[in-house]
């Protein structure tokens, strides 16, 4: 009993400088930024200590913010998916090859970090355009008649918006794929499972625990990246991260911003109790 | 002739590269028999086992289950099952599903399964620990789980890939005779991979010493222990002592040329050979009078080993260790002399 509690103060302590970082650095502006969002904004000003629900009622009722709001969630679903199905396979891939394979393969996966996020849309503006390296592969390849662009498209900025948080999400299945003994795929088969019902019964609940994480994780990241989908996306893709810039930049409308912002916390936040409520009971299978 | 047989592997050959790990391998396997491949490690006995359950493919060769041509199909096709050093359970179901799973997946209905489940369990004593998770049971019960998952789907083979090498000691010896009775009682078909003797000794209905992708030897195992084919398989099984000695036109030295005390009763071939004897043969000084091989060396250290003591000698560059119940009344550094019968000996070139 005793053993156990001093067990747990250990864990405490060394817990803290961490907890202790997080709170100050990411508790204390996130309250700030939560008292901000209930306050004036008259004139020009940027803002006026008070209280008012004003800015969250315009969040409601404006079609704007309200299409913005909906554009977000929607692109960052659509791209988490694709991500997490990409990155599951990425992962999946790299866990079965002989170890040879797999320090290439890492570097590969990791190449996108090592390039900051405005170099990398940089590069997109090489691919997309009607001059770009795709239009040019498409046509040579014959399947397209003329030349395209897929510039400033959603698709563009869905593309983009994958190829930022594949790395994360790649890395986070492929520790998850690491802690699975290979010998249980040999196992199934040799109890007669073929493979898909290998992958149903075995590889699926062994790694939906990571498959959760890792889509909350591309989610947390879509929906609040900013630079990749205005850069890539249509003058029109109006997110959330968008508005807040315009908001606080262009417009000086600090508490609307905030309140903007607070929006995309409680999305984070959402995601988070919803994966948790999905993760079975029992999280690790120590073996 | 093929209804007689499990399983027969006919000229099966692997390559890893330009590294060939099994070569030319046959065996057949009667229904009911238990058949251990033992080799140190890299011998190619668990690449051999890995391609009758299908996890490698053949480069050449064939292999038969019941006389029907196997190895094209995948490992879910075979009418095999594997118990794996690791246990290989799912970590994510309980037990009694991980006994379940191969009955599902060979579409054995739910009255039956149930009971099967009932019996493999009971089998191997673990009734009472149908709802526990692997995570929740010891290593031994662990090994003991996935002995009755592969056991409920009653396969034509069992393949047992090195199941007990990572328990202890005890555990292991316990496991061996459990393992051991259930196939006295089951009289289940099994290939059985170790390199540990003392398992393929106790357990197994014939031995095959493997060594460097070859089966060098295939017998019951009392004929391997003593009437072993060849150099390897003497040297493998068991322990024994090596003399490398010279036989130059008069006199018998040792490899440096240097003349020993050794007396044989049949003289050797000229040249270089080797004369191998096991150390429970060796007699020692009093006892070694009038023994027809015979040996003057030095005693140069003693070892106690509980049961017995083991002399170790030299004479020149030879080196012998003799095991004795109880000291012989000599100290390090005596002359003494080493006898043996003729029959005890093997020779070498």
């Amino acid at each position: 009993m005793t053993a156990q509690r001093r067990k747990q103060r250990t864990a405490l302590l060394l817990l803290l400088p961490a907890l202790v970082i997080v709170l100050i650095f990411f508790g204390l502006p996130t309250i700030f930024m939560a008292r901000m969002s209930f306050n004036l904004h008259p004139d020009q000003r940027l803002f006026v200590p008070g209280f008012t629900f004003e800015h969250y009622g315009a969040l409601l009722s404006n079609p704007v913010f309200t299409g913005a709001i909906w554009t977000t969630v929607k692109l960052a679903v659509m791209a988490s998916i694709a991500t997490v199905v990409i990155g599951y396979a990425f992962a999946l891939i790299v866990w079965l090859k002989p170890p040879r394979w797999r320090l290439l393969l890492i570097g590969v996966a990791l190449c996108p970090l090592l390039i900051s996020e405005i170099a990398i849309i940089f590069g997109w503006w090489m691919f997309f355009p009607k001059n770009g390296l795709l239009s040019y592969a498409l046509l040579s390849l014959g399947l397209v008649n003329d030349k395209i662009s897929l510039m400033y498209t959603e698709f563009a900025a869905f593309v983009g918006l994958i190829y930022v948080t594949l790395p994360y999400c790649f890395f986070i299945l492929l520790s998850i794929f690491d802690g699975i003994d290979r010998r249980l795929i040999e196992a199934s088969g040799d109890l007669g499972a073929p493979p898909l019902t290998t992958f149903r019964e075995v590889l699926l609940p062994l790694t939906w625990t990571g498959l959760l994480v890792a889509f909350s994780q591309s989610f947390i990241w879509t929906m609040g990246t900013y630079a990749t989908p205005s850069a890539l996306g249509p003058d029109t893709l109006w997110t959330v991260g968008y508005l807040i810039q315009e908001q606080m930049l262009g417009k000086h409308n600090w508490p609307l911003a905030a309140a903007l912002s607070m929006v995309l916390v409680l999305g984070v936040a959402a995601v988070m109790v919803l994966t948790r409520s999905l993760m079975p009971k029992r999280a690790s299978y120590h073996v | 002739m093929t209804e007689r047989t499990a399983l027969e592997l006919e000229s099966v050959r692997r390559c890893f590269g330009s590294v060939v790990a099994v070569d030319d391998v046959s065996l057949s396997v009667a229904p009911g028999e238990f058949v251990t491949l033992l080799g140190p490690s890299g011998s190619g006995k668990t690449s051999t086992l890995r391609l009758i359950g299908g996890f490698e493919e053949l480069d050449a060769g064939a292999i038969r289950i019941k006389g029907e041509r196997i190895d094209h199909l995948p490992p879910y096709r075979r009418d095999t099952a594997t118990i794996f050093q690791s246990g290989a359970l799912f970590p994510h179901k309980t037990v009694a599903e991980n006994v379940a799973y191969g009955l599902r997946m060979r579409k054995v209905e739910r009255p039956e399964r149930d009971e099967r489940i009932r019996q493999a369990l009971e089998i191997v004593r673990l009734q009472g620990y149908e709802d526990r998770y692997p995570s929740q049971l010891s290593g031994g019960q662990k090994q003991r789980v996935a002995l009755a998952r592969s056991l409920a789907v009653r396969p034509a083979i069992l393949l047992f890939d090195e199941p007990l090498s990572a328990l202890d000691l005890s555990l292991r010896l316990q496991l061996r005779g459990e393992i051991k009775r259930l196939h006295d009682e089951l009289k289940f078909s099994a290939i059985y991979v170790t390199h540990d003797q003392g398992e393929a000794m106790a357990m197994s209905s014939r031995v095959a010493v493997m060594n460097k992708g070859r089966i060098e030897q295939i017998d019951r195992p009392e004929k391997i222990f003593h009437g072993p084919a060849n150099e390897f398989v003497f040297t493998f099984i068991g322990e024994s002592c090596c003399l490398p000695v010279r036989r130059g036109a008069s006199e018998v030295t040792d490899r440096n040329g240097q003349a020993v005390a050794l007396i044989l009763q049949n003289s050797l071939p000229e040249g270089d050979s080797r004369l191998y004897i096991r150390p429970s043969r060796l007699k020692l000084a009093a006892e070694a009078q009038g023994l027809p091989n015979r040996l003057t060396a030095t005693i140069h250290f003693i070892e106690f080993l509980g049961d017995m003591h083991r002399y170790h000698l030299k004479a020149g560059a030879l080196e012998v260790f003799a095991d004795h119940a109880g000291p012989i009344g000599h100290d390090v550094g005596a002359l003494i002399d080493v006898g043996w019968r003729s029959e005890d000996m093997k020779v070498f070139r």
